[in-house]
């Protein structure tokens, strides 16, 4: 089937709901079977990147794509360009991009609500630096599964602890999904060790040694920290460290035994444990699509991350927290609106 | 007993991986190791589900060393993989790739084999477990088990697991499958065979229990209440291809009909199992396959077929008795349509039509549940004319899928209803990039999962279920078809008998 792609300029909502329906209803064979709603909210600059990353989790995750680009929200003049497009370069789905001029952007949520896919779940990205509470964003507030990335600023160690602070279940960061890859070699090895042994593993401490101002390293020492309820530190490590800031992750084990996983710079990691030879597994450095595909998998609050949240930066009763926002009223230029 | 604090059961974004094993495939040259089995390997070590130490262990007739094999197995695996090519991933598997080359009846071949996996168990820390795989001719088999057996290979202890995974077929009756099962099941323990029947690694086939077990709004009309028949065909357009000499002796009924068809229908017809364990989706299966019963006339309700020369996607196929190594006058099906009966609670009376097929028009794998037309219909006859029965059809391949099909109003001032399809369609891409069939069973196989492979009994059931036919088979000609045609006319002729037809897929 043929791309369909039609661009609205200066347009409001009604008619964007309206040309979707007309697309579905002419496109022929949609794709169907929606399994949620992606509402992106990007940067002009980011946009094409988001795009991209969107198109491929939506391979994998049948959903509508709902793009949000605020600009110039000190324009005068509220206004709305959207482009409706189904089974093109945005993923086999419907997807809408829309861009918002002045005040509109405030208020998003009224052209983005009518556009949900009926009574299908909800998942907001954030791919431009959140809202420090995200509760001041209304799309934060409709949808069920928010996603941030705290790597993306200037300071993201600090960017975790506002995370933290504002933490409500159904939060995840893509910081976190980051160091999947490494939980999952450290796992695996921690298992050959208690298969060897065929009795339990207890971990004793530990260090991730990397890049101590990266986010997914001091998730992955929360993590880390929370699992075996010691503290886990991340130090500089003696060479410059991946991606992800992680290079080295020593866990000490008793029976006086220790393991340790390193990058290989290779898309790998060697493995170090006792009575078994070195070993090598993949450890590749997924693309944006493929960490927010391993977001959409699953939609329940993610406790694990949550214990990590609260170990890596010292907040404290996360997982209790009420997993409903309420809105909050935030203007930026204040005083001006009635 | 969770014996690694890093393992926490809500942590659903960690891989199942398993221990550190060897695999072992015997037949590495063939054809399914090729095209199959070692794409799988490269996939599931580049998605990261392999273990830490891992070993690949060919074994075949050929005098290569380790590099030389090494070398094939990467354009192999290069060839099919369908994650993309990364060398450093093959480059790290390479490094626990290794090569035994001897014949099955060599007793030093198979001393070297043992003697190679056991300096693995240290030098590669797989830790002596190792599953074995039988690419190989069934014929092969009972030396190539026998040898296993000689050389202790096959004992599981406490400290070491030991598998083999044995593909279709699984013997070519019910005594020879008796047989073969207690041959695998005395060298192995029956825990620790793996049977392979690739339509269970299926996403769309385990999804069939998903769709019934998980929802509330199928399974109350999921019998013989409302259900007037159900329908499974599998499709193929090829040809027997090279396989001549292989399928001259096995026809469409135990080359597919056997295992495959007859698995999907017990996993349509099954009650729900206890829990999601294997034993309990097994027992469910077992108890379907044992209430299969075949109508006291086959001959108005079995019917075969073999394909003549025909036309097929605008091209010129040859008849099935002109293909290379097929004998001018030979008798074997390559179509086959049966009614069965399933006597349960839930099924009596309805009848289950299961057709297999080569040089079918097109692809296709379905299984169809036809319902009961509505008792009364408010409406004039003539406003129904084109009101068919109301249909759930599980699309196994291609277009993996559902589709509802049932009578809506055409839209206009008078009231006229027909059929309509509603479709829920998996995204093209969806299915590329969800794991191929062989790569979910062979880690399956690696985790010691036994839920979608089945167990000897269910393969007996099976060929209790096929030797009738074949009985009443045996001597008879086939019904000639038109490669490109739905099969022979016989085939119609028995449902239009019971006034049904085929859906055509
Ligand atoms: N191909 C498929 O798609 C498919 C599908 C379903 C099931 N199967 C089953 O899978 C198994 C393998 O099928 P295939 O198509 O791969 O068969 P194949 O291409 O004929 O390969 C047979 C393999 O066995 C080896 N072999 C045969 N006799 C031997 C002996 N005496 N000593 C040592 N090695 C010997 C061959 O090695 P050499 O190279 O040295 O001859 C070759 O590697 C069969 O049980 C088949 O029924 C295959």
């Amino acid at each position: 089937m043929a791309a369909a792609v039609t661009t609205l300029w200066d347009t409001n909502g009604t008619a964007v709901v309206k040309e979707l329906a007309a697309q579905r209803r002419t496109g022929g064979a949609v794709l169907s079977g929606v399994a949620l709603t992606l509402v992106v909210v990007a940067d002009e600059s980011r946009v094409e990147e988001a795009e991209e990353a969107a198109a491929h989790a939506a391979e994998m995750h049948p959903c509508r794509l709902l793009v949000v680009v605020r600009r110039q929200l000190d324009s005068p003049a509220p206004r709305l360009d959207a482009e409706v497009t189904i089974g093109g370069r945005l993923g086999p789905g419907e997807a809408v991009v829309m861009r918002m001029y002045g005040r509109l952007g405030l208020h998003a949520e009224s052209v983005v609500l009518p556009l949900l896919a009926a009574d299908a779940p909800v998942v907001a990205w954030w791919h431009a630096p959140p809202p420090e509470r995200l509760a001041t964003d209304a799309l934060a507030v409709i949808a069920d599964r928010r996603i941030t990335d705290s790597s993306m600023g200037p300071d993201p160690v600090a960017a975790l602890r506002t995370r933290a602070a504002d933490y409500a279940p159904g939060d995840t960061d893509l910081a976190w999904t980051r160091s999947t890859p490494w939980r999952a070699a450290l796992t695996s090895t921690v298992d050959s060790v208690a298969g060897r042994r065929g009795e339990a593993v207890r971990l004793l401490g530990g260090v991730v040694e990397g890049d101590p101002r990266r986010a997914s390293a001091r998730l992955l020492a929360g993590w880390l920290s929370a699992r075996c309820d010691c503290a886990v530190d991340v130090v500089d490590s003696d060479r410059a460290a991946g991606p992800g800031g992680v290079d080295t992750v020593v866990l000490r084990l008793d029976r006086d035994e220790e393991v340790r996983v390193r990058a290989d710079r290779r898309a790998g990691a060697l493995i170090t444990q006792p009575h078994r030879p070195d070993a090598t597994v993949a450890l590749p450095d997924r693309p944006l699509g493929d960490l927010l595909g391993e977001e959409l998998r699953r939609l329940d609050p993610d406790e694990p991350y949550s214990e990590a949240l609260a170990a890596a930066t010292g907040v404290t009763g996360l997982a209790g927290r009420p997993a409903v926002r309420e809105h909050e009223w935030f203007d930026p230029f204040q005083r001006e609106d009635a | 007993m969770i014996r690694n604090p890093l393992r926490d059961p809500r942590d659903r974004r960690l891989p199942r991986v398993p221990e550190p094993c060897a695999l072992v495939v015997f037949g590495i040259t063939g054809d399914l190791a090729r095209k199959k089995l070692l794409p799988a390997v490269y996939d599931l070590a580049n998605r990261g589900l392999l273990p830490t130490n891992f070993a690949l262990l060919g074994f075949a007739r050929r005098e290569w060393d380790d590099a030389a094999f090494a070398e094939l197995a990467r354009d192999a695996a290069r060839k099919a993989a369908r994650t993309p090519w990364r060398e450093e991933v093959w480059e790290r598997l390479a490094g626990g790739v290794h090569f035994v080359h001897g014949s099955f009846d060599d007793d030093n071949a198979f001393d070297a084999l043992a003697e190679r996996l056991h300096e693995l168990e240290g030098s590669s820390g797989i830790g002596g477990n190792a599953a074995f795989y039988l690419s190989i001719p069934p014929g092969q088999f009972p030396v190539v088990l026998k040898q296993m057996q000689r050389t202790g290979m096959a004992d599981s202890t406490p400290e070491r697991w030991r598998r083999v995974v044995v593909e279709k077929p699984f013997g070519t009756d019910l005594p020879s499958s008796r047989e073969l099962n207690a041959l695998v099941d005395s060298v192995f323990t029956p825990e620790d065979v793996f049977r392979i029947d690739h339509y269970l690694g299926k996403e769309t086939v385990q999804n069939l229990l998903a769709l019934r077990f998980a929802n509330t709004l199928f399974e109350p009309v999921w019998n013989g209440h409302h259900v007037d028949s159900v329908q499974i065909t599998m499709a193929e357009d090829v040809g027997i291809g090279t396989r001549a000499a292989f399928y001259e002796r096995t026809g469409a009924a135990r080359d597919v009909l056997q295992n495959h068809l007859l698995q999907l229908l017990a996993l349509t017809a099954m009650e729900e199992p206890v829990n999601f364990s294997a034993e309990e989706i097994r027992t469910e299966k077992l108890k379907v396959l044992r209430a299969i019963s075949l109508p006291a006339d086959l001959s108005a309700s079995a019917v075969r077929g073999q394909y003549e020369q025909g036309w097929l996607a605008g091209q010129r196929v040859p008849g099935y008795r002109q293909e290379e190594g097929v004998a001018p006058d030979s008798r074997t099906e390559t179509f086959a349509a049966v009614r069965f009966g399933v006597e349960t609670r839930r099924w009596a009376g309805v009848p289950f039509y299961l057709r297999a097929g080569k040089r079918l028009p097109r692809r296709v794998t379905e299984i169809a549940l036809v319902f009961e037309r509505a008792p009364h219909l408010p409406f004039s006859d003539t406003d129904t004319e084109e009101l068919g029965n109301n249909q759930l059809v599980i699309r196994v391949q291609p277009d993996e899928g559902v589709t509802l099909k049932f009578g809506s109003k055409v839209p206009g001032s008078v009231m006229e209803v027909r059929d309509v399809s509603m479709d829920f369609l998996y995204g093209e891409q969806f299915t590329e990039s969800s794991p191929e069939a062989y790569e979910r069973l062979l880690l399956d196989v690696l985790l010691g999962d036994a839920t979608l492979f089945p167990r000897n009994s269910e393969v007996e059931a099976s060929w209790a279920v096929i030797d009738p036919l074949e009985a009443f088979w045996a001597g008879s000609t086939p019904h000639p078809y038109r490669a490109g045609e739905w099969g022979p006319r016989a085939a119609d002729e028995m449902l239009a008998a019971e006034g049904r037809r085929w859906r055509r897929p």
